[in-house]
């Protein structure tokens, strides 16, 4: 694929983005400054979906996406500046990430000209939603031992079975979702990638109450759902091999639009602790200050990550950014709480929590979710220090 | 930033890694370590010579090659990672406190004088930042403790409250002290009204200083980090390889997560002080406090990680854990450099030259 154009100036595009974000991200759309996100995924859904249609309006949303399939070709340097000005704008939480991140690199991977054609337009325009189908009640970590099954009859998948910690599953048009279609096949064999529309009589979604006391995940139950015969990604039974491709290019672009919102949460965290005096306790100050330190090796290591000429990181480089940035969040939040002192432990009408109490008990996710701390740690052992693998 | 080494920084690199392999194996550590001076008169001789090491950090017009904080980091790396018992350290940092002095206009006649004997490494510098001395008329008296390479070293840089004075090390009284860790040696150096010319500041030769030991102490952790990870590869127990159970796979990996961000913090600092010395103010503490304490880390967990070999004399880890907790205790207290970041951070109130953050009078 050629890329027909050269990239555009930096600075310059910095000011494109820059400059569309304060124009449209206004009217409307302000409230929603602020707004999405993890642990705040709840929150303004339908006028998040209005919102990702206005970005696929304005070509923001397949940045790095060949220009053949209607993205702009851009290399990997000009997606960091959308996600730093994007961050800094505050602009809210996407619903679309998953088709754009997710779905589309995939189907770029290993989706048929067909399937792209009749996909990626609608991620492309931010008229089209999907779900990440893959954990399941009895297959977090281990991701093999999954059992929803689908079974080829005709014209169609059957599928049964349920998924569950499902972002945005209420409101997502599409799932892809791994599925055994082989029943003599163990483990990553036999196992197949399927795009199935989530309006159908066979599903039915229900949110999972979290320990915050909101919701944005759910659980998905299948009860002969339907799927298009064509619609499998790769060939029947090389799911795995699909959907570990997915996985592997979750590659962090937005890695220092995040570092920039941990920067506000660590100021007003700041504040908070000289509000009610907690900066002249001892070990508070101490904790205040590792926080900053932290915040700052996390920046200089994303740095280094992405320095080498724009080039994308070592394989197990978002396995060492997550053991970074994970439980470096989770500390900041337990400080927010610590900081606020007593005050942390009344909530508002309806177990409404404040910016302090969300992040502290949200915090508690960030090194389950995306693969657990101990999981990471098991990927960088085997793939990055290419220690031997544990007999599994 | 851009962290990444350029062609020549490569080049470099790769010579001084070629000659610590040559000069710097495993016996001939033990043996300097072990000898009279702590360090080998002719490796040093190579190392200044052949190699030019020293002459980095020296302005041409001084006799060196006027490289800078960013040439002079890749050798102390490189000669770091093998623990080459050597005051390359200390000379280097000597000779770029002159050299920012002298430009600074605040310590051109100690430049004249010594910058081309550092240069081409007939001099050795040594910097007596631990100092409890006055000075008077153009002398200085006092001691200096933890004078890292001080028995070695011909030119002295002694902190008089904020200033540094430059001291032939023959006007002074050195006496040799024996180190926990002895691939680095130290002196406690006496004077009494030795003869003494402005040096500059003593904030910027610490700054410089804890810069490059955290690119030292980067650079031995991933030392570290290498040889376990080697181990755990080999070392067989219970029919297998060790390095296939998860409690151990898990420690390593989070002692590679750490080095990753040592090292990536360490090439931050030095970056900044080739680029930006002013913006050194919280980050040199911050890097030496991080990458110190990383290494502390890494060497403990070389010696756990080897079991009952790693705790043996004739292991290199011990040689590692010792330098690291040199390095450690020598920065200082970690409350006393985190309450430093603070400040400077404009985190807690106190005295820095800046405005606490979200308090900015602007």
């Amino acid at each position: 694929m050629s890329r027909a154009s050269a990239p555009p100036d930096e600075d310059a595009f910095r000011a494109q983005v820059r400059g569309w974000l304060a124009t449209n991200l206004a009217g409307e759309f302000a409230p929603l400054v602020g707004t999405g996100g993890p642990g705040r995924e709840h929150e303004f859904v339908p006028e998040r979906m209005a919102w990702e249609r206005r970005l696929g309006d304005g070509g923001w949303i397949g940045l790095g996406w060949p220009e053949s399939v209607g993205g702009r070709g851009l290399p990997w340097r000009h997606q960091q500046i959308f996600y730093e000005e994007y961050a800094r704008a505050g602009a809210p939480g996407r619903v679309g990430h998953i088709g754009e991140h997710l779905l589309g690199p995939t189907l770029l991977m290993f989706g048929t000209a067909g399937q792209r054609a009749r996909f990626l337009p609608g991620v492309l325009a931010g008229t089209q939603l999907w779900c990440q189908g893959y954990s399941e009640p009895g297959a977090g970590s281990d991701l093999a031992g999954l059992s929803t099954r689908a079974r080829l009859d005709g014209a169609e998948w059957h599928i049964d079975g349920q998924k569950v910690w499902t972002s945005l599953a209420h409101v997502a048009d599409w799932c892809f979702v791994l599925a055994r279609t082989d029943p003599a096949a163990e483990r990553h064999h036999g196992l197949s990638y399927l795009l199935v529309p989530m309006r159908q009589p066979g599903i039915e979604v229900r949110p999972i109450m979290q320990l915050t006391g909101t919701s944005e995940f759910n659980e998905v139950f299948f009860d002969d759902a339907r799927a298009g015969a064509e619609d499998v990604v790769g060939a029947p039974g090389d799911g795995w091999r699909v959907a570990m491709g997915t996985l592997a290019v979750e590659r962090g672009v937005s890695t220092f639009g995040q570092q920039l919102g941990y920067q506000r949460e660590f100021e007003a965290m700041l504040a908070t602790a000289r509000a009610t005096g907690a900066i002249d306790d001892p070990d508070l100050a101490a904790r205040i200050v590792e926080a900053w330190i932290g915040l700052q090796v996390m920046r200089y290591t994303t740095l280094a990550t992405l320095t080498p000429a724009g080039e994308p990181p070592a394989p197990t480089a978002p396995n060492v950014a997550k053991l970074i940035w994970g439980p470096w969040h989770q500390r900041l939040g337990e400080l927010a709480v610590d900081v606020a002192g007593p005050a942390a432990t009344v909530v508002g009408p309806g177990y409404q929590l404040d910016d302090a109490q969300r992040l502290f008990l949200f915090g508690r996710a960030e090194t389950i979710y995306g693969g657990s701390s101990e999981i990471q740690r098991t990927v960088i052992a085997e793939r990055g220090l290419g220690l031997p693998r544990e007999p599994r | 930033m851009d962290f990444a080494d350029t062609a020549e920084q490569a080049a470099l690199r790769e010579a001084v890694r070629a000659f610590a392999g040559r000069h710097a194996g495993r016996e001939q550590v033990r043996a300097t370590m072990a000898s009279p001076d702590g360090y080998d008169l002719k490796v040093w001789e190579r190392l200044t010579g052949e190699l030019g090491l020293t002459a980095l950090a020296v302005p041409e017009r001084h006799g060196g090659a006027g490289a800078g904080p960013r040439e002079v980091a890749v050798a102390v790396e490189e000669l770091g990672r093998v623990l080459l018992p050597s005051p390359y350290l200390s000379s280097a940092v000597t000779a770029l406190t002159l050299t920012r002095a002298a430009e600074d206009g605040d310590g051109a006649a100690a430049a004249e004088r010594y910058l081309p004997g550092l240069a081409d490494g007939s001099v050795i510098g040594a910097l007596a930042l631990d100092a409890d001395a006055t000075a008077a008329d153009g002398t200085v008296s006092g001691v200096a403790r933890h004078v890292v390479d001080g028995a070695v070293a011909g030119l002295l840089l002694v902190r008089c409250d904020d200033r540094l004075l430059a001291v032939a090390a023959a006007d002074a009284t050195v006496e040799p002290l024996d180190t926990l860790d002895q691939t680095r040696r130290q002196a406690t150096a006496r004077f009494d009204c030795a003869p003494a010319l402005a040096a500059g500041s003593a904030a910027a030769a610490l700054a410089l200083h804890r810069v490059l030991l955290a690119a030292e102490c980067s650079a031995a952790a991933e030392h570290c980090l290498g040889v376990t990870v080697d181990y755990l590869k080999t070392r067989r127990q219970f029919g297998r390889p060790i390095g296939s159970f998860q409690a151990l796979q898990h420690r390593a990996a989070d002692l590679a997560v750490a080095v990753t961000a040592a090292r990536a913090t360490a090439q931050a600092a030095v970056w900044t002080a080739a680029a930006d010395p002013a913006a050194l103010a919280p980050l040199a503490p911050l890097a030496a406090l991080h990458c110190s304490r990383t290494f502390r880390q890494a060497a403990a967990e070389m010696i756990q990680l080897h079991g009952g070999i790693g705790f043996t004399w004739e292991h290199e880890a011990h040689l590692y854990f010792k330098r690291a907790t040199a390095t450690q205790l020598l920065l200082g207290p970690v409350g006393a450099l985190r309450t430093e970041i603070g400040r400077e951070a404009g985190l807690l109130p106190g005295p820095s030259g800046r405005d606490e953050i979200g308090r900015g009078s602007a």
